[in-house]
């Protein structure tokens, strides 16, 4: 294997990376950051805008990146902006991958050992969920995407299956008034929200996977890679909302397993349906973590040339020492928020700077 | 700025763990790689020495390799050095028709018919022949022969010594003529057969009753047999170097996928072994990958399945000698698949083909799921059944892990023993040992009532998969499950199921991804998944196999 | 070759390690000690131990902490036949000062490891509950993993440890009263479960709320009004009783099933009605700084039960009788209801605020502070409307 663009992936599996990539710690705590900001049950509001502008800056970097059909972010920023500085974005952008997948990792564990393994040490949680990554990782970005199709419905099918559970402890009066104090507490919302939709930025990469014919859906394809992460996430926030009342979920660290935890439902094998909800969860920062960890791998081959292997390898203590350096679990969140913020500058502001100045380019050419 | 950098400075057990996360699997990389390595020199070497080998035994045999000489001394002499020692051999010397030329059969006693040697070859070779023939000689008189007088339908000329010595052995009747160049090679092999039965590996309930034979042809012609098909090719190929073996490859032209055809042929040529027992050696000689736990070639004894298969556009192979004919490619759904989810109506069917997903399920994760229930999240169970488990596991000395690798190993003990028992006494001894497991253990407090349900219920559920082959493998993995349960609990379950999943989304089995069409998404072939529509909805063929004729004709 | 086996060798010590130190968190299901209820009351007698003694001089008070065990004996010994009935659980209790330093000190009591997961009851006395901040009393129970929110909140008249005592010594008490808590589908005199999911929003809302109270008679448990708690200070307020409860539920909608008995004008015999469907609408009205509230209770049932003789039920006249007696009797449940929480109490606990919070954002965002001084001035009026379905089997 190598960093050569051999393996292609279909429209399809493109959507689903991309919905992988984006459903991950939000899941669990989007409900909580969002109505720290909001404070009043418009929650949903905001994180449906949220999402729309994370559709729209993924347009810009869909945009971008058929400008090069063939080629990575990787090796045509520099074709866009010269050598160095090229060089320069590609560095950040790598590390900003793997910082993220350090993120999921620990995030996964500390939740695992919360709700899970109590007990069991950290290391030992986080050491063979690097492996099993490392293993699919080694099979390239296609098997990547058949693994990614599998978990998919899975998630779907346990979400739906969850969340319509919920509905006996939902009070359609947590979620009133709408809009009861005017637009400016939901317009707060929108940015953590936005933060929940990580993951369009992967299409910087996937374009040039993608089989020549389908290239010009890419646009549908972030639209519909945003939009259903959308719709779980308006899910998970109204029903959690719902449930436990906008006090309630400002006090609760993970508000969504709490959710899954504060019902039982006799009479079915299972009455309790919060290891439903950790298995999907853990697949999906699965999913995120491999995703991205192959993201910075490849961005590494693609920068020095060489083969993938090497920086397979050698990522692997990397993000684990960046996984364990936040010290507690606000140290983590805070973390999370600072890889957010980069993401913004990164997959905000410089996407659509490289695309004036290749049209600009591409005008004078 | 700097002391609080230092503060997020890890510990260095963390660099140290950091370390370990990439020396492990580094090393086990390297120990596959290295190994992998020594494999494939070794084959390069392998197939040096054979090539050697086979130019080595070429040249004596191209001093054996005589002409015959059409002077019947010298040629039965010869045929007598190479075969007189044996003591199945029978030479019969005789004089055709009332002329006084010389002939003699050579045939192997026991492999031949013997009653088509008397009554038609001997008889008519030397009764009822006019002095014209004795006029004849050399090239006339082999026509004679030909044309007039040996009534059967299989006849050859051979005139290299060795060939014929091989026919001889395989059942053949060579006839040596004076004064003709070539002998004559008749086909009288009869070998012992058995009678065709009901396949006992692959009963059912609804279907035909029968299975492959071990004889070639009767296999070949059952595919024949099923209906006229003027694009069903039958093609013949060779395995062993030195027991030389038939084998052929049956494949229908019209659909199948000509580079696939080529890609089982190559395969098959580059096996070289002495002697291909069964049809087993060449699926594990052709398989994609054989670090896998998963078959990647299925085997049946069933006709009907092989001509299903061939008529989706697969290829089967068949092996002179074993009733397992082999099909590929094949992928994992296939092997949950059994050719009664056709015959019988598609709604009770598609509920079977579904409780098999589901068994499929449960004989993989059964005892890992009540591993992690019972040992680390008692939590997540439902109350009353956390009390009655309580009340059932109360006094049992051992953790759920040894407890139910206890029953386990005693379920795969009793399986296996019950293969060997001889047919009168198996039921019973298990049900002596179902009994005695079961029942006194419980009673004796090394398991509990519980444990030995799932164990039950598991060993059930791998026998509900119609291939055996994967039912072993579905119980193989299942002791990992455990292991990896009984470290992590419910977080081992899924970190195991997704690296099973990494391992199957890798896996292809001749150009096929193993899990088509559960991934890549192929909304048609799911008419023929895990539920299986009406006939009438499957009027295409699985695009998996990329089929030239992707239309089922009909309608 | 060496190098492989050297690999191996390594490989195997990796796994051998990992597998003998692995198992970090398992705990076999019957060494544990399930609690399935707990009890906390404020501690009055005398104290003896060390730690406690510290505690007193800190002025701080105690808690008697009662937790009802069920562990693998007691499940065996409570279902096994023939012999001597024994009691299915165990409670042990311990004092002291803060909830988890009492819990782990029952480590000292208990063979078993005690784990949370399946607690079903929390079960507050009525001192501790009028005394302490349930906020504070709580907070163990809302941080704590093991204990799942879908854990039922309740107060007792008395001494809470008597709610998880029972003469019947089969029964586990924790999960009567959860199978109990069932029956709030069948009367209005059992309140909508408390959960303690639920619990928290109220908490950190500051609204008053009501909690079912359990008393205990000669060892049996009996479910007898609500408990207000009130939502500034977070204490107990008073008791509701039985028919208080009714008009609640006829006021915040909650009545899902149960009776109202009223009686003929005429012959004064009682009459029935068992209700199929009610449903409660309370309509805010703010006029400048005038407050108001209208509650329209929309009701459906049947006659259950009539002792008239002079009247039949085919005759529509007399259900038009029936229906106005039970508006009546409603309506008067409601005043009633009222007239406590309003002006006896003064906290609003029947969701008044929440719906001026839903339909005037603006006017609660002002109100919010003072609002249980606010709801007991504010005029409430009531319109009841019942409907007559069917009389059952009997026309008569």
């Amino acid at each position: 294997m190598n960093s050569s663009m051999k393996d292609k992936i279909t429209t399809s599996q493109a959507v689903v990376i991309i919905i992988n990539y984006i459903l991950a710690t939000g899941i669990l705590t989007l409900p909580r950051a969002s109505v720290e900001k909001v404070k009043t049950p418009d929650v949903w509001i905001s994180v449906f805008l949220g999402g729309v502008v994370a559709m729209i800056a993924g347009v810009i970097i869909v945009k971008l990146s058929q400008q090069y059909p063939d080629k990575t972010f990787y090796q045509y920023n520099q074709d866009i902006i010269g050598k160095w500085l090229g060089w320069f974005i590609s560095a950040c952008v790598i590390a900003y991958f793997f910082t993220i997948s350090a993120f999921e990792v620990r995030i996964m564990a500390e939740v695992t050992s919360l709700f899970l393994l109590e007990g069991t040490p950290t290391w030992a949680i986080i050491l063979p969920f690097l492996w099993v990554g490392l293993y699919l990782i080694s099979g390239g970005i296609n098997t990547i995407a058949r693994l990614f199709e599998i978990i998919f419905p899975i998630t779907f099918v346990i979400f739906l299956l969850v969340a319509f559970l919920s509905l006996g402890i939902f009070e359609i009066d947590n979620l009133r008034p709408v809009l009861g104090l005017g637009v400016v507490p939901m317009l707060k919302g929108i940015k953590t929200a936005t933060l929940a939709f990580l993951g369009p930025e992967i299409m910087l990469l996937l374009v040039a996977f993608m089989y020549p014919s389908d290239k010009s859906k890419a646009v549908k394809v972030v639209l519909a890679g945003i939009a259903i992460p959308l719709l779980f996430y308006v899910i998970t926030v109204v029903m959690v909302i719902g449930a436990l009342s906008i006090e309630g979920v400002l006090t609760r660290t993970w508000p969504t397993i709490e959710l899954m935890r504060s019902f039982e439902i006799p009479g079915l094998i299972f009455e309790r349906f919060e290891s439903f909800l950790l298995v999907i969860w853990i697949m999906q920062i699965f999913a995120t973590f491999t995703i991205t960890y192959y993201a910075a791998t490849l961005g590494l081959a693609q920068l020095f040339k060489k083969n993938m292997h090497p920086f397979l390898y050698g990522l692997l203590p990397i993000i684990y020492i960046i996984a364990m350096t936040p010290k507690n679990i606000n140290d983590l969140f805070t973390f999370g928020d600072k890889i957010g913020h980069a993401a913004l500058i990164l997959f905000g502001v410089v996407p659509i700077t490289l695309l004036l100045i290749s049209k600009l380019k591409g005008k004078k050419a | 700025m700097w002391e609080k950098v230092i503060s997020y400075m890890p510990h260095w057990q963390v660099f140290l763990q950091g370390f370990l996360a990439f020396f492990i699997p580094y090393l086990i990389y390297k120990l596959f790689h290295v190994f992998l390595f020594v494999n494939k020199s070794n084959g390069k070497i392998e197939m040096k020495e054979n090539s050697e080998q086979v130019e080595m035994v070429h040249i004596p045999i191209q001093k054996t390799l005589e002409q015959f000489t059409g002077d019947f001394n010298k040629d039965l002499l010869q045929m007598r050095k190479e075969l007189g020692h044996n003591w199945d051999i029978h030479f019969r010397e005789f004089q055709i028709g009332n002329t006084d030329n010389r002939a003699a059969i050579v045939f192997l006693k026991g492999l031949c018919d013997k009653e088509l040697i008397d009554k038609h070859i001997l008889k008519s070779l030397m009764n009822g022949h006019t002095e014209k023939s004795s006029v004849l000689r050399g090239h006339e008189l082999q026509q004679s022969i030909r044309n007039e007088i040996l009534p059967v339908s299989e006849l050859l000329e051979e005139s290299k010594v060795m060939k014929a010595v091989g026919k001889v052995l395989t059942g053949s009747t060579v006839l040596i003529v004076d004064g003709i160049q070539n002998v004559f090679i008749i086909g009288t092999a009869h070998g012992k057969t058995r009678n065709l039965e009901e396949p006992v590996s692959e009963a059912m309930v609804r279907g035909p009753r029968v299975g492959f034979t071990e004889k070639l042809s009767v296999n070949t012609s059952l595919l024949r047999q099923h209906g006229e098909n003027r694009n069903l090719s039958i093609i013949e190929m060779e395995v062993g170097e030195r027991t030389k073996k038939e084998l052929v490859l049956a494949y229908i032209d019209e659909i199948v996928q000509p580079n696939l055809v080529k890609e089982v042929k190559e395969r098959i040529e580059t096996i070289h072994l002495d002697d291909v027992a069964e049809s087993g050696y060449i699926e594990q000689l052709i398989e994609d990958d054989y670090l896998s736990p998963f078959s990647q070639v299925q085997s049946t004894e069933r006709p009907d399945r092989v001509i299903a298969a061939l008529l989706e556009g697969r290829v089967a192979i068949l092996l002179d000698g074993t009733p397992f004919a082999l099909i590929v490619p094949v992928t994992f759904n296939m092997l949950l698949q059994s050719p009664e989810d056709y015959y019988e109506r598609w709604l009770s069917s598609s509920l079977i083909r579904l409780l098999r997903y589901f068994a499929a399920g449960i004989s993989l994760f059964g005892p890992s799921l009540y591993i992690a229930f019972v040992s680390f999240h008692q939590g997540l169970i439902p109350t009353k059944l956390a009390l009655s488990m309580m009340a059932t596991r109360q006094g049992v000395p051992f953790p759920a892990l040894i407890e139910a690798l206890i029953m386990e190993v005693a379920i795969e003990i009793l399986r296996e023993a019950g293969l060997r028992l001889p047919k009168p006494i198996g039921p019973t001894m298990g049900i002596v040992g179902g009994l005695v497991i079961g029942e006194a253990a419980v009673q004796a407090g090394i398991v509990s009532p519980i444990m030995v349900i799932v164990v039950a219920l598991t060993a059930i559920s791998s026998f509900a998969i119609p291939q055996y082959n994967a039912g072993i493998t579905l119980r193989m993995l299942r002791f990992v499950a455990m292991f990896s349960a009984a470290l992590f609990g419910l977080y081992g379950i899924i970190l195991f199921f997704l690296f099973l999943c990494s391992h199957l989304v890798k896996l292809k089995s001749f150009g096929v991804s193993y899990l088509s069409p559960t991934i890549p998404y192929r909304a048609g072939d799911w008419k023929d998944f895990m539920v299986r529509m009406p006939l009438k909805m499957m009027k295409h063929r699985p695009r998996l196999l990329k089929p030239k004729d992707s239309v089922r004709k009909g309608e | 070759m060496k190098r492989i086996q050297c690999c191996v060798r390594l490989l195997l010590v990796a796994t051998v390690t990992l597998l003998l130190t692995g198992c970090w968190s398992s705990k076999e299901i019957e060494d544990l000690g399930l609690i399935v209820g707990t009890s906390l009351d404020l501690e009055t007698g005398d104290v003896s131990s060390e730690e406690q003694q510290d505690a007193r001089y800190a002025n701080r008070q105690l808690l008697t902490i009662t937790n009802q065990f069920v562990t693998s004996e007691t499940t065996v010994s409570g279902t096994k036949e023939g012999a001597l009935p024994e009691k299915a659980y165990k409670n042990v209790s311990e004092t002291g000062d803060a909830v988890l330093p009492t819990l782990r000190n029952m480590l000292l009591k208990v063979d078993k490891r005690s784990f949370a997961e399946h607690s079903k009851v929390i079960i507050i006395g009525e001192e501790l509950a009028s005394t302490i901040n349930l906020q504070q009393t709580l907070d163990f129970f809302l941080r704590e993993l093991e204990i799942r929110p879908s854990g039922l909140l309740f107060i007792a008249q008395d001494q809470a440890s008597q709610a998880l005592e029972t003469n019947e010594p089969t029964k586990i008490p924790a999960f009567q009263l959860v199978e109990m808590m069932e029956g709030h589908e069948r009367t209005t005199k059992i309140l909508p479960p408390m959960t303690v999911a639920k619990l928290e929003g109220k908490l950190y809302s500051d609204s008053s709320f009501l909690l079912q109270n359990v008393s205990t008679e000669n060892g049996e448990v009996k479910f007898a009004g609500a408990a207000i708690i009130e939502g500034k200070t977070k204490k107990l307020r008073g008791f509701l009783n039985e028919s208080d409860l009714e008009g609640i539920a006829w006021m915040s909608g909650d009545a899902k099933g149960g009776l109202v008995k009223g009686f003929d004008e005429e012959s004064g015999a009682p009459i029935v009605y068992e209700i199929i469907s009610a449903k409660s609408k309370i309509i805010p009205h703010v006029k400048g700084d005038q407050i108001s509230f209208t509650i329209k209770i929309q009701s459906e049932g049947r006659i259950a039960e009539h002792w008239v003789l002079s009247d039949k039920a085919f005759d529509n006249q007399f259900l038009k009788k029936a229906e106005k007696v039970f508006e009546k009797e409603i309506e008067r449940l409601v005043r009633k209801a009222l007239d406590k929480t309003q002006h006896e109490f003064q906290t609003d606990v029947s969701g008044f605020g929440n719906k001026l919070r839903i339909d005037y954002p603006k006017v609660w965002q002002k109100r919010k502070k003072e609002w249980d001084q606010t709801f007991s001035e504010v005029p409430i009026t009531c319109e009841v409307k019942v409907s007559i379905k069917d009389y059952g089997t009997s026309g008569d």
